[in-house]
């Protein structure tokens, strides 16, 4: 299996690569039309409700009149927003979910208008690494945008945005390594030629699942999606902006989730290729010609289904929840499944089954080297398990000035892990700050005590003690208690 | 067609005269009503504060994030060649880059344990 | 079709100990209970220095047995030359680490978090939980895996590859000083910043090297000056680059701005061991690139070499005799040696190579002595804490009534560094000047001698203070003291001031196996 791709271009016209292009660019827009549609017929079916069905037929040009509302709608720029910045962000958004498609293949070899061509817009040896940098410099209109708006709040839901959408992405190319290694190639021809047999995601289906995972965490959809809740920071990256600028933002989005799923049919579910069995009826005649279109779309649509259902059935993670499980959860993961996989990969078609590394000193087995592989992940995982937490790093006294201190800007290492690392272990043994009399205000603003934490008694008590006072002073003690 | 990025140039034209297009529509067909509020920015209905006090500052933890996003972003593309020219290079090719897995994985496991990928 | 390459792990092997070693410090420092962390870094450490310097030992036997040879597909030479700096080093950078390691009054000479915001209460909370930096350790080891690399580089890559492992760690080093840690944070950020920039003239020099030799392998390059015709430019302009970034390592005007800052902020023992090992790495590599590459170049560079040794002289003496701050001064003083080395650079004659190799033994002991006897000079306050380091000269005065052995050996350091006869340092600059006049360059002589002379001046100025200069105590009732460490600063003074006694009295057994390094294998 050679790395250059299968696919080929020589007898394209630049018109036949113009009409690909916006034959590519009306589907887009189509289909985020109709995943829209789609999306929100679906999860109101699974909140047992019937989602728009008045614009058209079944609420089929709902998504029509929104776009079209939205073009239609004031412009407005911000007053404290960098103009030229503001500007351009999205139109990079767009730009960059646009490109991904140009080699996304629909189909095999077809004709059209007598020029024999495949389906696909263009190929290259390292089309998936192309994929993956354009999918990277879309992060930049996100982050320019939340930057641009001028105010704390975009820029905020941008940078959370960008470090979820960065953490996923290092799961996702670990996963794509592993498809890498067993097509040979980055070419997207070649890897959909080389899975005549098996689909890749059963073959590699740990990397299948890592990917799926990922691909939701990438496109900031639910159960990852805290950067867009509506309660935390409003609209995120995009509240400042309207009319088109924010519609293409949502368009990003959307094509955002149809390039992965579009990535996700190509390299693991087998891109055009005709499920098993119907591609045996009639010596393979569902396997040639317009039919690719069809199953691609099919995969296609089978994935974007799969998304709208994760929506509709999933919690929603916590912001941290979803970063430790990002990178100390899926990118271990993302190690082993490469390693494993590049183990085998060698075991099933490694030439020598005895091979010389370094000379007179060192000649290593396939076998042996599978297990000291494995023997390390194990030894690896054991010392990880046995050793203690981190709970004694940070200073003792970390609970209540600490607290206080993570409000400040860049306190460093600051000492809140001793809390949270393991809110159910928590052990009673350790000295929780009770050495120093617990200062609410120690911080600058006012904080709640910790559990074992007591307040100093109230400076108003005081006043309750002079008799005089007494009666007019117990509805003022009252008063003192439940503000306390 | 014998250059294959050809194809790229063209979606990329049209992708950008599409995407400059939609802005410049809205922007002369939307209607253009000022209003103070408006170009205010957004902080649920409270008067915003200055963004001089804020002058684009966020958390510090962002950055690390990205910090650590480089390292191992690094890693993986390096193993993209690899992987691809995987046969070629045999045992050799797989010790080398086990090793440099490992390499890698050690500060992954440092920074791991002395929390700097918590609460990120 | 790809042919795997013959990896000689024998050859290799102190390069693999000293990595090995670094990579299980950073395992110890993720999984070692903190309170353990600091005795097994110290262990590992040590353990790993002295295994390195027995296997370079082994390898020169082989060496001088079985002739040089070329290593990794042609990616490092092991010959004589080579196995010599890395041996310098190694024992150098063992005496750096015993400062390193040391403490006193049981605070070592780094901050326990180098994260937090200088001035913010967090440090305070660190330094009362007992927190320590000892990632120190596996910095060290990383840096002297980059230096042992150095040497032996024969492609441009390589040592490129090599520039940047030594380099990062010390970057991060410069930083981590316990008191002053503003000045500390700016020393380590201009390092860097420079370190940097001088990085990039290397890279942009190899890559007109490699238009116009078609290759990275300094032997490629060697070839291709006689024979490839047409492109001087490209080959001048590239040398003169790389050179230029490896001028910056070594510190030698005008690339050498960012040295007394760096010196002055980064935590003492760091500065020993910067100024010592970084100085010996950068001079064997800026030795194996010209003396390989360049010497059909002669004529060419000499103007710009000339001109940068004698401005590194000069401007190195004159600056260190106005200096008012201990660290600052020696970092100046640094800066004149480096001047006094390039003069073996440019000889580009064999006895050049064995000069700068005993030079730079000469050099090396006696900096790691001195600025170990720098980090046990302390200001006091009134009330008898500890306040820092003695930066001032003036603090200095009078130390040879209260602490003579320090004094002594203070004063056997800097009598080194003047080169005054019976010291280490005369047999270094006797062996280098000798080697420039074999090369004709007798003006830069000429320039040297009387460099050295008015050194002298400044280091005689120095010992004067100490010893017939009575102790001033600061008008806020401040005074000197000397602290006593836990006894490892004193090993290493000790060695170093035997070490130089030695080979500035028997001098022979010292030039005689420095002349057995006569000879780059191409």
């Amino acid at each position: 299996m050679s790395a250059v791709p299968i696919a080929d271009f020589s007898n394209d016209t630049i018109w036949i690569t113009i009409v690909k292009a916006v034959v590519i660019l009306v589907f887009l827009l189509l289909s985020v039309l109709f995943a829209i549609w789609f999306e929100r017929r679906l999860v109101a079916r699974f909140q047992q409700r019937s989602g728009p069905n008045w614009n058209g037929p079944f609420g089929l040009l709902q998504s029509l009149a929104d776009a079209m509302k939205l073009l239609l709608k004031e412009d407005i720029t911000v007053k404290a927003a960098d103009k030229v910045i503001y500007l351009i962000a999205p139109i990079i958004s767009v730009f960059c979910a646009f490109m991904v498609f140009a080699v996304i293949p629909f189909g095999p070899e077809v004709s059209i208008f007598g020029v024999v061509t495949p389906l696909q817009m263009t190929d290259f040896p390292v089309a998936v690494l192309y994929i993956l940098g354009i999918t990277a410099l879309g992060v930049y209109g996100i982050v320019l945008g939340g930057w641009a708006s001028g105010s704390t709040y975009p820029l905020l839901g941008a940078v959370r945005s960008t470090a979820q959408i960065i953490s996923y992405e290092l799961a996702m190319s670990l996963a794509l390594v592993s498809v890498f290694l067993w097509s040979g190639s980055m070419s997207t021809s070649q890897i959909v030629g080389s899975q005549e047999n098996t689909w890749w995601a059963f073959t590699l289906l740990p990397a299948f699942v890592l990917y799926v995972i990922s691909m939701v965490g990438e496109t900031n959809r639910l159960p990852f999606d805290l950067p867009e809740a509506e309660g935390e920071l409003v609209g995120g990256f995009h509240t400042e902006y309207s009319s088109m600028k924010f519609a293409w933002f949502f368009l990003a989005e959307y094509i955002n989730m149809l390039n992965v799923s579009a990535v996700a049919t190509t390299l693991f579910l087998g891109g055009y290729r005709a499920p098993f069995g119907i591609g045996l009826i009639n010596d393979g005649m569902f396997d040639t010609g317009w039919w690719g279109v069809v199953w691609f779309l099919a995969k296609l649509w089978l994935i974007m289904a799969f998304f709208v259902w994760v929506r509709g059935t999933l919690l929603r993670f916590r912001y941290d929840q979803f970063m430790n499980f990002g990178w100390k959860v899926l990118i271990p993961a993302g190690l082993v499944t490469v390693v494993f996989y590049a183990v085998l990969k060698g075991l099933s078609t490694g030439p020598d089954p005895v091979l010389s590394f370094g000379g007179e000193f060192l000649t290593l087995e396939w076998r042996q080297l599978l297990l000291g592989v494995v023997g390390g992940l194990v030894v690896i995982a054991v010392l990880m398990l046995l050793f203690p937490g981190e709970d004694e790093e940070k200073p003792a006294k970390a609970g209540a000035s600490a607290r206080g201190g993570a409000a400040k800007v860049g306190a460093g290492r600051s000492a809140t892990t001793s809390g949270t690392k393991r809110p159910g272990t928590d052990k009673p043994g350790r000295k929780r700050a009770t050495e120093e009399p617990f200062d609410a205000f120690a911080g600058g603003f006012p904080v709640p005590p910790l559990p074992g934490q007591e307040l100093p008694p109230s400076p108003r008590r005081a006043r309750v003690t002079t008799p005089a006072a007494a009666p007019a002073a117990s509805p003022a003690a009252g008063a003192g208690e439940d503000e306390k | 067609m014998t250059n294959p990025f050809i194809p790229i140039l063209v979606m990329a034209a049209l992708a950008l005269l599409m995407a400059i297009g939609g802005v410049a529509a809205s922007a002369v067909i939307g209607p253009k009503r000022y209003n103070k509020v408006k170009v205010d920015a957004y902080e649920c209905g409270i008067q915003p504060s200055p963004h001089a006090m804020g002058m684009g500052r966020f958390p510090i933890k962002y950055y690390l994030v990205a910090m650590t996003f480089i390292i191992f972003d690094i890693e993986v593309v390096f193993m993209y060649p690899w992987a691809v020219a995987f046969t070629e290079l045999a045992m050799f090719g797989l010790i080398a880059m086990l090793g440099f897995l490992f390499l890698i994985t050690v500060p992954f496991i440092y920074e791991w344990r002395r929390g700097g990928l918590d609460w990120d | 079709m790809f042919v795997a390459p013959h990896i000689e792990w024998a050859a290799l092997s102190p390069v693999l100990i000293l990595l090995g070693a670094a990579v299980i410090g950073v395992l110890v420092e993720a999984f070692v209970p903190r309170g353990s962390r600091r005795l097994v870094q110290v262990v590992v450490a040590a353990l790993a220095l002295g295994g390195a310097l027995v296997a370079v030992t082994w390898r020169w036997t082989v060496v001088q047995q079985d002739g040089p040879s070329s290593l990794v597909a042609g990616a490092l030479r092991e010959d004589a030359p080579a196995l010599l700096f890395q041996a310098i080093l190694l024992i150098l950078a063992l005496l750096a680490l015993l400062v390193i390691a040391d403490r006193a009054r049981g605070e070592d000479a780094f901050t326990p978090t180098a994260s937090a915001i200088p001035g913010s209460e967090y440090e305070g909370q660190a330094r009362r939980a007992g927190l320590a930096q000892t990632e120190v350790f596996p910095l060290t080891m990383f840096a002297v895996t980059g230096m042992l690399v150095f040497p032996a580089a024969a492609d441009l890559l390589t040592m490129f590859i090599a520039l940047e492992v030594l380099s990062l760690p010390l970057y991060l080093l410069a930083g981590m000083a316990r008191r002053r840690r503003l000045v500390s944070q700016e020393a380590s950020l201009k390092y860097f910043l420079l370190g940097a920039f001088s990085s990039a003239f290397f890279l942009m020099g190899l890559a007109l090297l490699y238009g116009y030799a078609g290759s990275v392998h300094l032997a490629d390059i060697a070839t291709a000056v006689p024979l490839v015709s047409g492109m001087d430019g490209l080959l001048l302009a590239g040398s003169a680059l790389v050179i230029i970034g490896l001028l910056f390592k070594v510190g030698a005007v005008p690339f050498h701005s960012w040295t007394p800052d760096v010196y002055q902020g980064a935590p003492t023992p760091i500065t020993g061991f910067m100024a010592a090992c970084t100085k010996v790495a950068a001079f064997a590599a800026l030795l194996r690139f010209v003396y390989v590459v360049t010497p059909g170049l002669g004529w060419d560079l000499a103007p710009f070499l000339w001109i940068v040794a004698i401005l590194t002289m000069v401007v190195g003496t004159v600056l260190a005799i106005v200096q008012t701050d201990m660290k600052r001064t020696l970092a100046y003083s640094s800066v004149a040696h480096a001047g006094f080395l390039l003069l073996g650079i440019i000889a580009l004659d064999e006895r050049g190579i064995s000069g700068i190799l005993v030079y730079l033994l000469a050099y090396g002991l006696a900096t790691v002595g001195a600025f170990a006897l720098v980090t046990l000079v302390r200001t006091k306050d009134a009330e008898g804490n500890l306040v820092g380091e003695a930066g001032h000269l003036s603090e200095w005065a009078g130390l040879g009534r209260r602490s003579p052995v320090l004094a002594v050996c203070f004063a056997l350091f800097l009598l080194s560094f003047a080169g005054i006869p019976l010291t280490a340092g005369f047999t270094g600059k006797f062996a280098v000047f000798g080697a420039a006049v074999a090369g004709g360059d007798w003006p830069l002589v000429v320039i040297a001698v009387l460099a050295s002379a008015a050194a002298a001046f400044f280091y005689v100025r120095i010992i004067v203070l100490m010893f017939f200069t009575e102790p001033a105590t600061g008008e806020d009732g401040s005074a000197t003291t000397v602290v006593r460490s836990e006894g490892l600063t004193a090993v290493a003074v000790v060695v170093c001031a035997v070490g130089t006694v030695l080979v500035g009295v028997v001098p022979t057994a010292v030039l005689a196996v420095a002349a057995q390094a006569s000879k780059f294998l191409l």
